[in-house]
């Protein structure tokens, strides 16, 4: 019988009465603080001031790696110096001659502009970053870099690295920025392919690649073409690499076909990556 | 009811304090063996669970508000996400509480199984990806990692409280 038990364990029914109008009250304001939030975003600008929380957890994370990376560096040895010396003297050499075909490309090309009176400028300035760690934060993917506000880094920036687009800066605060990956769900960004024409929009799908979810069946497409930034939203630069057709599947229309692409850029901890920003002139 | 001393309090206090900080970190670590971020446990839902249907820490509506705004501004896609989905489970524990025996073992494991789900529910409808289509399989591994962390917080309060 309960009664007779007297245990300490013994939870019967609730008696008290439930605080109902003050539960209303705090259901009404966290709706009315989601609604604000959504429009003037108001948690980027207090998670930018109170970055004083999360750099500390981001510090914690990233020990072990930059602990590893301190010691290998300590215990480098004559022979591996040597080694990586000559390695990156064959790069150089490689990279020279690649720099006089580039020259020879960019003055033939000065000339073409001009008498085709094309005025409109790559104007690309980046900072350079290295991504750390977290690279997940509550079960969303983010990409963190170890340059934030102090840098010059704001929110919207386009991110590439040296394979092509890879995101773009969500948050940004005064010591390390959150970058949202060109793969996940709600990216967008405007697409023409290599050879100038399809103009397209591609989005995340949240599973590694992008998609154009309604292509039309009758254009010209086929696997491995290649898709690059238009420029047509302002944002993301004219030209920049984002990936390859792998599989082009039917709908259940048969007039459109869902395109999935790969992005060539697979940015990993510890690697480079580029902040962009652009001049308009347009 | 039985009256707590000052001492359980403070030292339920303490765990609350010290398990929130171990979640904060371990939000921001990602599984190895799961290559989808979507697939990892609601370490701030689990932790907030047994709290409530445990009846530890003293955790009312104020309590979860401002702890759901720390976790919101910490963590969260948009402020007053978790702010909602605490007080809701703190609402939907008192509401099954005043209609039925939560006892033993089972009973508990149960109830907290319903709340996680009906939070992930929350979560889900106030996302700012606004999906239609919900995965289950992941909806399913995510429920099944956040239930384990769970039975693990459980072991670690009555560990470290005294009943």
């Amino acid at each position: 019988m309960a009664q007779g038990k007297k245990s300490n364990n013994l939870k019967l029914f609730n008696r008290n009465t439930f605080p109902l109008f003050y539960f209303l009250i705090l259901f009404i304001l966290c709706l009315t603080i989601m609604g604000l939030d959504y429009r003037y975003k108001i948690s980027n600008e207090i998670k930018a001031e109170i970055s004083i929380i999360n750099t500390p957890v981001n510090f914690l994370i990233n020990l072990p790696e930059t602990l590893l990376l301190e010691v290998k560096n300590n215990l480098v040895t004559k022979e591996l110096l040597e080694e990586k010396i000559k390695t990156l003297e064959q790069n150089i050499y490689y990279l020279s001659i690649k720099n006089q075909e580039n020259k020879l490309l960019r003055s033939e090309n000065k000339l073409l502009r001009n008498k085709l009176k094309i005025h409109k400028k790559f104007n690309i300035v980046g900072v350079n970053a290295e991504i750390i760690l977290p690279n997940v934060k509550n079960g969303y993917g983010v990409i963190t870099i170890n340059k934030g506000i102090k840098d010059k880094i704001r929110n919207g920036a386009p991110v590439i690295n040296n394979n092509g687009l890879v995101g773009q800066i969500i948050n940004s605060t005064k010591s390390y920025s959150e970058i949202k990956p060109l793969t996940s769900i709600k990216f967008a960004v405007p697409a023409i392919k290599d050879s100038g024409k399809e103009n397209v929009i591609l989005y995340g799908n949240g599973n590694g690649e992008l998609e154009i979810p309604l292509f039309p069946a009758r254009s010209k497409l086929k696997v491995n073409d290649i898709f690059m930034t238009s420029g047509i939203d302002k944002i993301y630069p004219k030209g920049i690499n984002i990936g390859k057709v792998i599989a082009i599947e039917p709908t259940k229309s048969p007039k459109f076909n869902n395109i999935l692409i790969q992005p060539f850029s697979q940015p990993t901890s510890y690697s480079q990556i580029t902040v962009l920003k652009i001049k308009k002139n347009d | 009811m039985t009256k707590k001393t000052i001492i359980q309090k403070r030292q339920e206090n303490y765990l609350i304090t010290i398990l929130a900080l171990v979640s904060l970190i371990l939000s921001n670590v990602a599984l190895p063996w799961t290559e989808n971020p979507s697939s990892m446990p609601n370490y701030f839902i689990a932790l907030i669970v047994i709290f409530v249907v445990l009846e530890k820490a003293n955790l009312n509506l104020s309590k979860l508000f401002i702890i759901g705004l720390l976790v919101d501004l910490i963590l969260g896609q948009i402020l007053g996400q978790y702010t909602l989905i605490f007080i809701s489970i703190y609402a939907l524990n008192f509401l099954i509480g005043k209609i039925l025996i939560i006892k033993t073992e089972t009973q508990i494991l149960s109830l907290s199984s319903f709340i996680i789900l009906f939070s992930f529910f929350v979560l889900w409808a106030t996302s700012q990806s606004h999906d239609i289509i919900f995965p289950l399989g992941l909806l399913f591994h995510q429920f099944i990692l956040t239930l384990f962390i769970l039975l693990i917080l459980k072991f670690t309060i009555n560990t470290f409280t005294t009943k």
